[in-house]
């Protein structure tokens, strides 16, 4: 073989294969594209396209976390797990393992399926390969106590090592704005309309004292004018429904007082928020 | 001829690498992409697919897909228009007709079922079991159970029979026997609805307060008795009135349930069409 057949020869193989991949990656590089130009249904289109034709898995990891990314961003978060799960299937070391399972965990945050973001979470940080993130998967697990209503444990995880300040004091205040829910049923138990009170439901808390009285006093002076009967329906029909309706209102005030605290906490975190979100 | 050799050998070696080039865009390829969309069930993506197929080659396999799709993403209206593309000579028309007559059953719309209906039964009895179920849905009274079930299978006659006779004689409550019941004993209508707590309830209560007025009366407690004599009418018209919108409810359940199961049955056999082979 001479020389320029041996050229020949090498030219042949390497314009083959420069053909055979750039096909496939010129398309991968598209559909990123199409995803960083948030283009998101043609992104997932073309990144199915290529996975298609990607008899050798090329681009399977890439595209599957790409696609998830693209689903979370539409807020198709079941769609999204399943490619991260996909991706992770896929992943060829463990970085991507590690990318394809926070991906995973940030979109089971935001599909509130919060035990299993913290099952994810929590097995990522149990393993050593791990180790140097410790605080990325810290400040996700934060993120996912925030998205479980679990504003205090969110503040502990964030205040860990200085982890995030400025997350770490909204989430500690957010959590001390917070009315006691047993505190507000369980004192209406004693004096009617105080758990009112405490959630600062004046009106409602007079309206429940007064009624409470009115049907106390019914009920006692029956009794003690031995009018029995009178006593026990009088009390049975208008003292205890008052009575009983009277602590499950507290409650109510408190539970929906809360869940207003936490939307407009959550609302200042969608908009206002400049950190990493889920 | 060593040259020639090598050469020929560089050939070779390259070839199998060569083809693997992809044109996304052959027809051919655009195809077999939709193709396995339309079987991954992203049916939205497979329409796109499939249309820019359409755009370079005629095939009615594709047009019917279309028309599938739309119907799996509850795009009745779109999936219509698109059967309606289909061909008389295609291999798809039959089926086409099957899949038009199952989207006017779901859709429910009577007039337009019937129109359509009217005219392809008669010209297949495949078509007939859909219509006579459509028939059982909305008040038509079948005479000949027989000539109603002759159409259908012997393993589909097991099913169909059941919904028939449910139809024919409804498991109804009287709405007039209700009230009576409950007139003359109070809460017996609502125990002759199965509602037995509201039933007892109502006993109790309207006897109570039927006591209390009583011996108020009794004891020359003229005010309260008045008041335990109107709450304990008031609970005894209002028994009255309950048990017959009790039996209104009994029914409204008999036949919700009539026709949440024969859509169920309808549902699970694919409104008697055969499954396509279009993902095996």
């Amino acid at each position: 073989m001479n020389f320029v057949n041996k050229i020949l020869f090498l030219f042949l193989i390497l314009f083959a294969n420069y053909f055979a991949q750039t096909t496939l990656q010129q398309q991968f590089n598209y559909a990123v594209s199409l995803f960083e130009q948030e283009k998101y249904f043609d992104a997932i289109t073309e990144f199915k396209r290529l996975q298609f034709f990607d008899k050798e898995n090329q681009f399977t990891f890439e595209s599957n976390l790409l696609i998830g990314k693209s689903y979370k961003s539409g807020a198709k978060f079941d769609d999204a797990i399943k490619y991260f799960t996909l991706a992770e299937i896929a992943s060829k070391n463990d970085e991507d393992f590690y990318q394809a399972n926070i991906f995973n965990a940030r979109a089971n945050i935001l599909r509130k399926t919060n035990n299993q973001a913290e099952r994810i979470l929590t097995d990522l940080l149990n393993d050593k390969k791990f180790s140097s993130k410790k605080n990325e998967i810290n400040y996700w697990l934060g993120w996912n106590a925030i998205f479980s209503d679990d504003w205090k444990k969110a503040a502990q995880i964030f205040s860990e090592n200085n982890l995030d300040t400025a997350l770490a004091n909204l989430c500690k205040s957010v959590d001390e704005e917070f009315y006691s829910v047993d505190f507000a049923k369980y004192s209406s138990y004693l004096l009617p309309g105080l758990g009112q009170f405490y959630t600062k439901e004046y009106v409602s808390g007079v309206l429940s004292l007064g009624w409470n009285i009115l049907g106390g006093y019914l009920t006692i002076n029956s009794f003690v004018e031995d009018r029995v009967l009178d006593g026990i329906i009088i009390g049975n029909f208008l003292w205890m429904r008052f009575y009983s309706g009277n602590t499950q209102n507290a409650e109510k005030f408190a539970i929906q007082k809360n869940l207003e605290i936490s939307n407009q906490t959550l609302k200042y975190l969608q908009n206002k928020f400049a950190g990493e979100k889920p | 001829m060593m040259k020639i050799k090598i050469f020929v050998l560089s050939v070779l070696l390259t070839f199998p690498i060569v083809p693997q080039e992809i044109d996304f865009n052959l027809p051919h390829n655009i195809k077999l992409f939709a193709d396995f969309l339309f079987c991954e069930k992203d049916y939205l993506r497979a329409i796109v697919e499939y249309k820019k197929y359409l755009n370079t080659t005629e095939n009615d396999t594709v047009q019917f897909k279309i028309a599938l799709a739309y119907s799996k993403m509850n795009e009745f209206n779109l999936a219509f228009a698109n059967l309606e593309k289909i061909k008389r000579a295609s291999i798809f028309y039959q089926d086409g007709i099957s899949e038009k007559l199952k989207l006017l059953f779901i859709q429910n719309n009577d007039s337009a079922f019937y129109q359509f209906a009217k005219n392809v039964v008669s010209s297949d009895i495949k078509y007939q079991k859909l219509y006579l179920c459509y028939g059982l849905l909305n008040k038509i009274k079948y005479g000949d159970k027989n000539k109603f079930l002759a159409a259908f299978d012997n393993e589909e006659k097991i099913s169909v029979e059941k919904f028939y006779e449910q139809k024919l004689n409804p498991n109804y409550k009287s709405e007039v026997l209700a009230g009576i019941l409950s007139a003359i004993i109070p809460g017996s209508g609502k125990i002759y609805t199965e509602e037995y707590g509201d039933g007892i309830t109502s006993f109790l209560l309207t006897g109570l307060f039927s006591y209390l007025a009583y011996t108020n009366f009794d004891h020359k407690h003229y005010t309260r008795a008045w008041i335990f004599t109107a709450l304990g009418a008031g609970f005894y018209a209002g028994n009255v009135y309950g048990s017959v919108a009790s039996a209104q409810i009994f029914n409204a359940k008999v036949n919700f349930e009539f026709e949440n199961g024969l859509k169920l049955y309808l549902e699970e056999k694919n409104y008697f069409i055969p499954e396509y082979e279009f993902c095996k």
